[in-house]
C-alpha cells in the first residue's frame, strides 16, 4: 500500500482565497498572498499506485482539466506556512468521498482544504501566524480540525 | 418612535424581501440596509439577517460574513442588548459570529449550522418547529404561548447543528435550544428532523435572550398562499403560522 498526497488547485483566478485573504488581512494577520487547493491523501495498492495521478486526472468530480491543476506533494503533511483543514464529523464511505466514482486500487482517501499563506516578502509565514488565520476564520473547531 | 429596525443585506443575501414585507406586516418600522450603508447601522434598534447565501458561502456558510464589517454592527449591538434575529443563511452568520449559543469568544464559534446528514444534499421542505424554552427565555419568543408550534420552509444544504459532545451538553442545559423540529401535530422524534441536526435543534438563542439564529423560514410560512394546504382551501390571505413569531418579535420592540 502506497501514501499519495495530490493536491489540486485553481488555475483559474481563486475568488474564495482572494475573499479570505481580504477577511484575513482586515483581522490584521500578516498575510499578503493567500493560495488554496483541495489535497486528497490516497492510500492505493501498490499495483495502481503508479497510476494514480492519471487515474484522478480522469476523475471529473475531483478535477476539471479546463479550470484544475494537478501536482503531487513531496510529503502528506503541511508545508511551512501551510494549514490543512479537515472537516470532522460522520464517514459518507469513500465512494461518496470521490463523487460516486471509486479510483482503481484506491483503499481510503482524505480531503483536505489547504491554505498557504505568504508573508510581506512572498515568503511562507511562520507557524504562529498560520496557527492564528486558522483560529481566525480558516477553522470552525465545532466542525474543523486546523493541521499545521 | 417606534423602534427602527435594520434588514441587512450582505452580497449574496437573497431573502430580504419577503422578511422585510412580514417586518411591515407585523406593524415593524423595518428598513433594508445594504453593506454599502454599513455606517448607519448603530443608528438601528434591532437587526435582521436574512437568509441567502452572503460572500457566496465561501470558506463556510457565514464566516465571511462574520467578519464583516456590518457584523461589526451586529455584534456591539447584541452586546448592548439590542434583537439580533438571524434567518437561516442569517442563522449561520450569527453562529459564525459566536454571537449563539454565545458560550465563547465572539467570532471564536462554538457551534455551527452545516453540512446536511446524511448525504449533504440540499433540502426544501415544509417542516414545524415547536419551541423548546420557556417563552420568556428569549425576548424574541417571549410574546409566544409554552410549546408554541410554528411551521416554516426548510430550505438549507447546511442547516444541521453541530458541535463537540461537551458544548452540545452547554447548548442542552443552558437553555440555548430555542426550537426543535417537530411532526405537525406537536411530537418531536428523529424521523421529524430533515437534516440530521443535533438535539434536533431548529433555533438557538443566546445566554441573555436577545439572539435568536433559526434555520428553517418562518417568513416563507406567513401567509395562506405560502402553506402547502393552499390547494385544500385554505384562505390564500389568512396569516398562516410564520405570522406568529415575528408578532413575538414585533412586540419585543416595543
Amino acid at each position: 500500500m502506497k501514501t499519495s498526497a495530490l493536491a489540486i488547485r485553481l488555475k483559474i483566478p481563486d475568488n474564495e482565497a482572494f475573499t479570505a485573504l481580504g477577511a484575513l488581512q482586515r483581522l490584521e494577520i500578516g498575510v499578503t498572498r493567500l493560495e488554496r487547493a483541495d489535497v486528497w491523501v490516497f492510500q492505493a495498492e501498490d499495483a495502481h499506485a503508479g497510476a494514480l495521478l492519471s487515474a484522478v486526472r480522469r476523475n471529473e468530480t475531483l478535477f476539471n482539466p479546463n479550470k484544475h491543476e494537478l501536482a503531487e506533494l513531496e510529503a502528506n503533511r503541511p508545508r511551512a506556512g501551510e494549514v490543512w483543514i479537515e472537516e470532522l464529523g460522520e464517514d459518507p464511505g469513500l465512494r461518496a468521498r470521490l463523487g460516486g466514482k471509486m479510483i482503481p486500487g484506491v483503499r481510503s482517501a482524505k480531503r483536505y482544504v489547504a491554505w498557504r499563506l505568504f508573508g510581506s516578502d512572498n515568503a511562507a509565514v511562520d507557524p504562529a501566524t498560520a496557527r492564528a488565520a486558522a483560529e481566525a476564520l480558516l477553522c470552525n473547531p465545532a466542525i474543523e480540525r486546523a493541521i499545521l | 418612535m417606534s423602534a427602527k429596525v435594520g434588514v441587512l443585506i450582505y452580497p449574496g443575501t437573497n431573502s430580504e424581501d419577503e422578511t422585510l414585507k412580514l417586518l411591515h406586516d407585523v406593524g415593524v418600522d423595518a428598513r433594508l440596509v445594504h453593506w454599502s450603508e454599513a455606517a448607519t447601522l448603530p443608528n438601528y434598534d434591532a437587526y435582521v439577517l436574512p437568509g441567502g447565501f452572503a460572500h457566496e458561502d465561501r470558506i463556510r456558510a457565514g464566516a465571511i460574513a462574520a467578519h464583516d464589517r456590518m457584523t461589526d454592527s451586529v455584534i456591539e449591538g447584541a452586546q448592548k442588548g439590542k434583537l439580533v434575529f438571524g434567518l437561516c443563511n442569517g442563522a449561520q452568520i450569527v453562529l459564525e459570529a459566536g454571537l449563539v449559543p454565545g458560550t465563547g469568544p465572539v467570532r471564536r464559534p462554538t457551534a455551527a449550522f452545516t453540512r446536511n446528514s446524511p448525504n449533504g444534499k440540499f433540502i426544501c421542505r415544509h417542516v414545524h418547529v415547536r419551541l423548546a424554552i420557556d417563552p420568556q427565555r428569549c425576548a424574541i419568543t417571549a410574546a409566544l404561548p409554552k410549546d408554541s408550534l410554528i411551521p416554516a420552509w426548510a430550505a438549507h444544504g447546511e442547516g444541521r447543528l453541530a458541535a463537540t459532545d461537551a458544548h452540545l451538553k452547554e447548548i442542552a442545559s443552558g437553555g440555548h435550544l430555542a426550537f426543535v423540529y417537530a411532526h405537525a401535530d406537536g411530537s418531536v422524534d428523529d424521523r421529524a428532523v430533515p437534516n440530521g441536526s443535533a438535539l434536533g435543534a431548529a433555533a438557538l438563542t443566546n445566554r441573555e435572550g436577545n439572539v435568536l439564529a433559526i434555520m428553517p423560514h418562518p417568513e416563507r410560512d406567513a401567509w395562506g398562499f405560502n402553506h402547502p394546504d393552499r390547494a385544500r382551501g385554505t384562505d390564500m390571505l389568512a396569516p398562516s403560522g410564520g405570522v406568529a413569531l415575528f408578532e413575538s418579535f414585533a412586540k419585543a420592540l416595543k
